[in-house]
């Protein structure tokens, strides 16, 4: 099983580590000291398994896991030092959680949990996303990384390098699927690319062959294609 | 002499006997209804006896003339009517008219109707000044009392000449005792009034000395109340009380007995008794102030027929939440009047007392409170920080078993301080101490990403802080500072002097300081160590935090060293 490892606190990486390491099946191929780092190598590592810890900068555990595409997503554990976390709202199976310190027969039930599951099976996340719809996304603009309010932007677009965020004035990197920012985000899809935010809209204008064009407030345009052109009007009672 | 100059000094002897009584009884308690205006009925009884009597004696003690009584019925009449009202006045005229007409002569049934006639006049004025609504105090004008005893005495001459018989007789007789009798009767209605306005001036100059008596008393109770009375701090009160108001006796109980008892009928009503008293179980059950004045609503003694205790008020007592936790109660003799201002003053102790409670309470409760706060802030050993720690320890272990020990060691030390510290206040140095066993643990466990810059004077290392001011600040600037960063987080603690004043700052390069915190986070730290710090050192010398967004957090402590 490829494992990723994400905890703040490096003894800490380096005593699952340890442990991991005594499993011949385990091959460590990620390990970060933020989600924001993890959230960058899961869609390129395509991990099975992620070791998460809660207590995190920048992004907690828990906002990592809502912000993960559900699609392709690898079982998660997290492994806590202390559970005031209502990590029982998970559903059951989908999830597991370990405390600190990690005793070693508690990891191996954890592991043989997941090899017995003859296939992959998405977590259920639908009662976290209820919980905690994403308002802040973490960003890329260069070196530098920040979580930015949803609300700051007015559409996201995927492209050959990935997927990109317009707030207006100029556009951001974000690790986040479209699916996800679909899935937990007032955005709604207009394109197979594209997904707007409602509040962005200043006008959708149709073209000859039956695509559209929605002109933001910002004055950019982004296409609408006729499928999505269909379900934007009968959202807006057009 | 003439007649009529007889007539005048006989009267004018009359009048000075009547006066002469009026006076001594003016001495009496018996007086002191007359000196006051209240439509209650033992006042209007007790002035109908005192000038019924009068007319009476005026009548028997008269002047015969002629088959008629020269007298000075009048003043009863036209005074019972002014100071008591028409119903009054009527009665008083009535009853003197009625036996002035059982002694005969000719003009025995004219003197009745008069008579009656000037005590509804002196009603009808008493009506009227009243109706007008100046003050009651009017009413005690010995002017208008002579003016109107002038305009009754001419009314009573008119109605001799219209009723009595024969007319020529009549006119002699009128003509003989017109002058005396009006002359007479004014003037001793204006100083019968003026006496009786005398009794009153002095009774409301007793009750302006009582407000100074109010002032002391106050001032000697506040110095002995706190909490609930026990025996002894009740003794002391009782005998505060008597002293200064001069009562017969004075007793306090709780809800159930008998606290303290002082002053007459000490021999059978005793401390630490049942209460068995009518009057203080209805004051407790029902919460109020309970009045046996002794003339209308008689107090009995509970224990013995012959306690000399005649009349009581009993005042209830309350706490924080207005229930009844005792009494205080005011007793006067037999033969002495409950005066009014200890009545007032003995329902303003209560009050003082039940609001003396309430202060003791509050402030014990702002005690506990503080009590609470240490404690809250000794038990927050942080859960995570404590598992975090262990699985340090734990990963450690194999690596350093060295700085495994040291990481013990600074553990134990951590939680023995958190766990066992009792003073309020610390030193400075001790206060380090606790913040880096704590700090030295969060350095081994954030290794790659935490640096500590510490530097504190050492002349300041003996100044004094609460217990538990600096960690508490310490684990904020990294659990919401640096822990916070991607990058590398950097806690400087150090001391400075601004301004004159020694301070510690502790700062961390995360500028992520918000002042209104979510509830859930946990702000409650900052809170009662700011709290804690201004009821140590005074209101200006809370935490103070500079913050630059992702720069720095800069949360200052004052370092004053001396508590208030």
């Amino acid at each position: 099983m490829r494992v990723f490892i994400v905890d703040d606190e490096m003894l800490a990486r380096e005593e699952l580590k340890d442990l991991l390491a005594e499993q011949a099946d385990i091959e460590i191929v990620g390990e970060f000291s933020n989600g924001v780092d993890c959230l960058k190598a899961l869609a390129k590592l395509k991990p099975e398994v992620l070791f998460l810890d809660i207590e995190m900068p920048m992004i907690t555990g828990l906002e990592l896991a809502s912000m993960i595409d559900m699609a392709s997503a690898p079982d998660i554990v997290f492994v806590t030092a202390y559970d005031e976390f209502a990590i029982q709202a998970f559903e059951q199976n989908a999830v597991d959680y370990i405390l600190k310190p990690v005793q070693r027969e508690r990891l191996q039930q954890s592991l043989a949990r997941m090899r017995q599951r003859s296939q992959h099976q998405p977590p259920a996340f639908e009662r976290l996303v209820k919980e905690q719809p994403l308002t802040l996304i973490p960003c890329h603009q260069g070196q530098a990384t920040k979580l930015v309010r949803l609300d700051t932007f007015e559409y996201a677009f995927s492209d050959v390098s990935g997927v990109h965020l317009w707030d207006g004035n100029g556009q951001v990197h974000s690790h986040l699927t479209l699916k996800v920012l679909e899935d937990r985000t007032p955005m709604i899809r207009c394109h197979r690319q594209y997904l707007v935010h409602p509040q962005a809209i200043q006008e959708i204008r149709q073209e000859a062959d039956g695509n559209a064009v929605i002109l933001t407030l910002s004055g950019e345009q982004v296409p609408v294609s006729r499928r999505y052109y269909k379900m934007m009007r009968d959202l807006f009672s057009l | 002499m003439s007649p009529v100059m007889i007539l005048l000094v006989s009267m004018a002897q009359q009048m000075s006997m009547f006066l002469v009584i009026a006076y001594l009884l003016s001495k009496t308690p018996l007086f002191l209804p007359l000196s006051n205006i209240s439509a209650r009925l033992p006042n209007g009884m007790i002035i109908y006896l005192i000038f019924s009597a009068f007319c009476i004696l005026a009548s028997l003690f008269g002047h015969t003339v002629n088959d008629a009584i020269a007298n000075t019925r009048a003043v009863g009449a036209v005074l019972g009517g002014l100071l008591g009202g028409p119903l009054v006045g009527m009665a008083v005229g009535l009853t003197g008219g009625l036996h002035r007409f059982t002694l005969g002569g000719f003009t025995d049934l004219a003197c009745a109707v008069s008579t009656t006639l000037e005590g509804v006049l002196g009603g009808m004025v008493h009506l009227w000044v009243r109706k007008q609504g100046r003050y009651e105090s009017q009413l005690f004008s010995p002017k208008r009392a002579l003016i109107v005893t002038f305009f009754a005495e001419l009314l009573q001459m008119t109605v001799i000449l219209l009723i009595a018989r024969p007319l020529d007789q009549a006119w002699a007789l009128v003509q003989q005792i017109a002058l005396p009798m009006l002359l007479i009767n004014s003037i001793g209605a204006a100083m019968f009034m003026m006496m009786i306005l005398d009794r009153r001036k002095l009774y409301n100059k007793f009750s302006s000395a009582g407000s100074d008596q109010a002032l002391r008393l106050t001032e000697r109770l506040v110095g002995v109340l706190g909490d609930r009375p026990d025996e002894a701090s009740a003794r002391r009160i009782a005998d505060i009380i008597k002293e200064e108001t001069q009562v017969a006796a004075v007793g306090i109980t709780n809800e159930t007995e008998v606290l303290a008892f002082v002053g007459l009928g000490d021999d059978h009503h005793w401390v630490g008794e049942s209460i068995i008293s009518e009057q203080t179980l209805q004051a407790i059950r029902e919460n109020r102030v309970v009045f046996a004045d002794g003339i209308t609503t008689p107090y009995k003694c509970s224990h013995s027929n012959r306690c000399p205790l005649g009349s009581a008020l009993v005042v209830p007592i309350r706490d924080a939440d207005n229930t009844v936790i005792g009494t205080v109660k005011l007793y006067e003799g037999k033969r002495s009047l409950f005066q009014g201002i200890n009545r007032s003053l003995g329902e303003g102790i209560g009050r003082i007392i039940t609001e003396q409670m309430t202060i003791s309470q509050h402030h014990q409760q702002k005690q506990l409170l503080a009590q609470a706060e240490l404690k809250v802030a000794r038990a927050q050993v942080n859960p995570h920080f404590l598992f975090n720690a262990l699985n340090t320890i734990n990963a450690v272990i194999k690596r350093s078993p060295e700085t495994a020990r040291s990481l013990v060691s600074d553990l134990s030390l951590f939680l023995r301080i958190n766990l066992k510290r009792n003073q309020t206040v610390s030193t400075l140095a001790q206060e380090l101490e606790h913040a880096n066993s704590y700090l030295h643990i969060e350095q081994v466990r954030f290794a790659d990403r935490l640096s500590i810059e510490q530097t504190a004077s050492d002349e300041l290392l003996n100044l004094h802080l609460p217990t538990f001011t600096v960690q508490p600040i310490v684990e904020n600037a990294i659990k919401h500072g640096t822990s916070q960063l991607l990058g590398d987080g950097v806690v400087r603690i150090y001391t400075r002097v601004n301004m004159g004043l020694p301070q510690l700052v502790i700062e961390d390069n995360a500028g992520r300081y918000t002042p209104n915190p979510q509830p859930e986070s946990e702000g409650l730290g900052m809170n009662i160590v700011d709290t804690r710090l201004k009821h140590h050192f005074g209101f200006d010398h809370g935490l103070k935090v500079e913050c630059q967004p992702d720069e720095y957090t800069r949360v200052i402590i004052p370092l004053t060293g001396e508590s208030t």
